[in-house]
């Protein structure tokens, strides 16, 4: 990877789009390898103060996904983590980072094509952005 | 329950005097102090002058003189002081609409108890920071602020009275358009009366020498019928006229609220550049966290280590206010408490009050008057 190439932070969660994840690897799909994946056991144990921080620490987008609605394997985390979502998209704006470099999905553990699908369109659009440059200096 | 209206004053002489617009407010702390269905009464009393207020305990009723009269100079908070500190007294307490939509919603969280509490509103048009008055007075009035006896806010203006009964008063629009007058805040706040109280006392509408309240719940209805069978306070209705124009200068301060949000949180709305230049002012000394009322946690994730940004200064916005607005904004109250302890002057509160607002027009939930949670706690599938 050259250094101009975007770094990428995937929360997955354990049940759906981690398994998803797996699922695209083992039938050998080829998505891009800019995608960081982290997993979490829930999206709904995701919140927003961990995508501030990944974008603190350099990431150029902050990828979640999760199980389907209604398919939560804790019964309604990603009901949860819905809410939170549609708060980071307002929130990211605010300090100047556009909310597109932040996407949730829900992917389930058979998904391995739309896990493959999601990380390419999720790339392309983050390399259309190009490199995140926060004006915050020190 | 329907709003209920009356006008009320105090029976004790020496209250009728000394407080404002007939003393009812003091007159009520007094019953209950004297019947001993509160343990203490928390409100202001004057401290060096008029620019000073201090947020103070009463337990006997006979100290509660030293607490009449209003003072618009001392922008202080009641919410925290009752969760940290007076949790197990059954209290009565004089708010202005912040203070209660603090308590409400430290109430939702579980750090206030409601049923411990008797919350008497006052109507607010606003307060001004003492720095701000005293400059405005030297400035603007051309008087030493040291001479000024009595302030008050009537009519969009304000009022100074001197040493020798002489009044002075100057429109609060043109203040101001000069950078004076109310807090910023306080300009955008659309609660002017405070109907999450359990009453809501003022003088718009009102005759001299009289209070109008509003009785908001049941507690509040009891506890006035109550004050007056002891002989308290006298009450009487007020008339279809007083009414309508208590209601008038009411929509008529909500209407420039909403002009003064557009203005600084839309219109004059600092750029991201300019938000850059503030936040690298921080010296990060966690004012802003410590003087929120909604703020209760023991444990603060800005000091954990993995937001911590290894002590260097100005801290990183994002995980400073960021972390900061992910945890309180959608519950902001717009107290300003934030901006006004702020040594750098980061405009804090525009943010979080800008946030507030994107989270109200998406979700209904108003901060501080909403009865339950944000949705953002909810465990509903929705």
């Amino acid at each position: 990877m050259s250094g101009n190439d975007p770094k990428i932070i995937g929360f997955c969660c354990n049940w759906c789009c981690y398994g998803g994840a797996d699922t695209a690897g083992t039938a050998r799909m080829q998505y891009p390898p800019n995608v960081r994946i982290i997993r979490v056991m829930c999206s709904g144990r995701i919140n927003p103060s961990m995508i501030l921080k990944a974008f603190k620490e350099g990431a150029d987008g902050v990828f979640v996904g999760g199980c389907h609605i209604g398919d939560c394997h804790y019964d309604a985390g990603n009901y949860k983590w819905r809410r939170r979502a549609k708060f980071i998209e307002d929130l990211l704006p605010e300090f100047g980072i556009n909310d597109g470099r932040f996407r949730f999905e829900w992917i389930s553990a058979s998904e391995g094509e739309k896990f493959q699908k999601t990380m390419e369109e999720f790339y392309n659009t983050v390399k259309k952005y190009g490199p995140l440059q926060r004006s915050f200096s020190k | 329950m329907e709003p209920e209206y009356l006008l009320a004053r105090a029976k004790d002489e020496n209250i009728l005097e000394k407080g404002e617009c007939g003393g009812a407010v003091s007159s009520i702390f007094q019953y209950l102090l004297d019947c001993d269905l509160v343990d203490g009464v928390l409100n202001l009393s004057h401290g060096e002058d008029i620019y000073d207020g201090i947020p103070s305990l009463i337990e006997d009723s006979k100290d509660l003189i030293e607490t009449c009269g209003s003072l618009h100079c001392a922008p202080t908070m009641f919410g925290e002081l009752i969760s940290k500190y007076l949790q197990d007294m059954r209290l009565a307490v004089a708010v202005k609409p912040c203070d209660a939509m603090a308590i409400k919603e430290l109430e939702n969280r579980h750090q206030i108890d409601g049923d411990k509490l008797y919350k008497v509103g006052l109507n607010c048009g606003g307060t001004v920071l003492p720095i701000t008055a005293r400059k405005m007075i030297k400035l603007f009035y051309q008087i030493d602020p040291a001479d000024v006896v009595k302030e008050e806010i009537d009519k969009g203006k304000f009022i100074i009275e001197l040493t020798d009964d002489s009044h002075k008063e100057l429109k609060i629009d043109d203040l101001e358009d000069e950078g004076y007058g109310r807090r910023v805040n306080c300009q955008r706040c659309e609660q002017k009366i405070p109907r999450n109280a359990d009453i809501a006392c003022g003088n718009w509408g009102t005759e001299p020498g009289w209070t109008f309240i509003e009785i908001i719940t049941s507690k509040g209805k009891e506890l006035v019928e109550k004050a007056r069978e002891n002989g308290y306070i006298e009450v009487k209705a007020p008339s279809g006229k007083a009414v309508a124009i208590r209601g008038k200068v009411e929509s008529v301060m909500i209407k420039m609220a909403q002009k003064f949000q557009n203005k600084y949180l839309e219109e004059n709305y600092p750029s991201l550049e300019k938000w850059d230049e503030y936040w690298n002012r921080c010296i990060k000394c966690y004012a802003c966290r410590d003087a929120c009322p909604l703020c209760y946690c023991r444990e603060c994730d800005l000091e954990k280590e993995y937001y911590e940004d290894s002590g260097d200064t100005p801290p990183d916005p994002l995980t400073f206010q960021g972390v900061r607005l992910s945890h309180v904004c959608y519950s902001c109250i717009n107290c300003g408490q934030c901006e006004d302890v702020c040594p750098m002057e980061i405009p804090v509160a525009r943010i979080f009050h800008k946030m507030q607002k994107k989270y109200r027009d998406q979700t209904g939930f108003t901060a501080g008057i909403s009865d339950e949670l944000p949705p953002l706690y909810s465990p509903e599938k929705e």
